[in-house]
């Protein structure tokens, strides 16, 4: 794998230099802050909205709904992000022919892909670190503190996640010429593993499995079974690295 | 559950609102570079966006509709 240091360097340079860092950081921020806030107040704006016509009586929420706020606008939003993060990274730079040029210098064809695939996951993980802090944060001055440990490793599996989309839409990146085509595969990946879910028995080793023991280690549950979801989404973000890398080497650029 | 008065939920929402006008302004304030291209050509188009896709709008600015010089 040649040149994978300053190739990365310069991947990462760029998630900083062309926005997209700061500017997905602060949206992950805002995630993180609304979703405490949200989860507390849903039962008083329903109220204010519906009068008396609301007869059920809404539970008290909890720290559990902050969490499961959270947990749902990241999946939706954060698959979202991911997606538009990695729609272009190959693609639009075979197309302005870029990476031919970069290609001519000593640097691999793998270490290119990875440099990119880093810088993804990178920018995913230190947005997803910055809302799980703001979320921590309100979900104790709302509710009650959240064990800490256990949150951290929640947010740990909601960013694989999120690099299992990047990684699905990098691969439809990496095998076409138009990043509008990858998006269309991350997106339509993104609702079979959401219909695919419901499986009992695949659900669970599907990114979209990771979210259950997520919310019990964010809660603090015992007995929450990690390793075979996270070990499954890792195979997966491996697999598809890998086969964009084989696509890759055979490519005319 | 903690009971919170009105100007500690404002206090509360103080970041949020900060966040959200500072995303909008700065995708508007790069638009606006005269030598910004965008995606589709219409700038008009891409300030809309910014300014009424809630959120969500200032990032597809940044992550799709600016080109590359």
């Amino acid at each position: 794998m040649s040149g994978l240091a300053p190739l990365l360097r310069k991947e990462l340079l760029e998630q900083w230099r062309t926005m997209r860092l700061p500017i997905v950081a602060a949206v992950f921020l805002l995630v993180g802050l609304a979703s405490p806030l949200l989860a507390r107040f849903t039962p008083e704006i329903l109220k204010a909205v519906g009068g008396d016509q609301f007869s059920i009586v809404l539970p008290t929420p909890t720290a559990a709904d902050a969490w499961a706020q959270l947990a749902k606008n990241l999946g939706q939003f954060g698959a979202l992000v991911a997606v538009l993060l990695a729609m272009g990274s190959v693609a639009t730079e075979k197309e302005r022919g870029t990476a031919a040029l970069i290609l001519t210098k000593p640097a691999g064809r793998d270490a290119f892909l990875l440099a990119k695939m880093v810088a993804i996951a990178t920018t995913l993980g230190v947005s997803t670190a910055i809302a799980g802090a703001g979320a921590w944060l309100y979900t104790l001055v709302l509710f009650e503190p959240l064990p800490v440990a256990g949150f951290v490793a929640a947010m740990l599996l909601q960013w694989l996640a999120l690099v299992a989309y990047a990684a699905i839409t990098f691969l439809g990146s990496t095998l076409t010429r138009s990043a509008l085509a990858a998006a269309g595969l991350g997106v339509a990946a993104f609702i079979v593993l959401g219909i695919l879910s419901i499986v009992p028995t695949i659900g669970r080793y599907l990114p979209t499995g990771l979210g259950d023991p997520a919310q019990a280690l964010a809660l603090g549950l015992p007995g929450v079974d990690v390793l075979g979801p996270v070990v499954a989404s890792i195979a997966l973000v491996a697999v598809l690295f890998g086969v964009a890398a084989l696509a890759f080497r055979r490519q005319e650029l | 559950m903690t009971d919170l008065k009105p100007e500690q939920i404002i206090a509360l929402l103080v970041p949020i609102i900060v966040i959200q006008l500072g995303l909008m302004i700065a995708a508007l304030v790069d638009l606006e570079r005269s030598e910004r291209r965008v995606r589709g050509g219409s700038k008009l188009v891409w300030a809309l966006v910014i300014v009424f896709v809630n959120i969500v709008g200032p990032i597809l600015y940044f992550v799709a509709g600016r080109e590359e010089a």
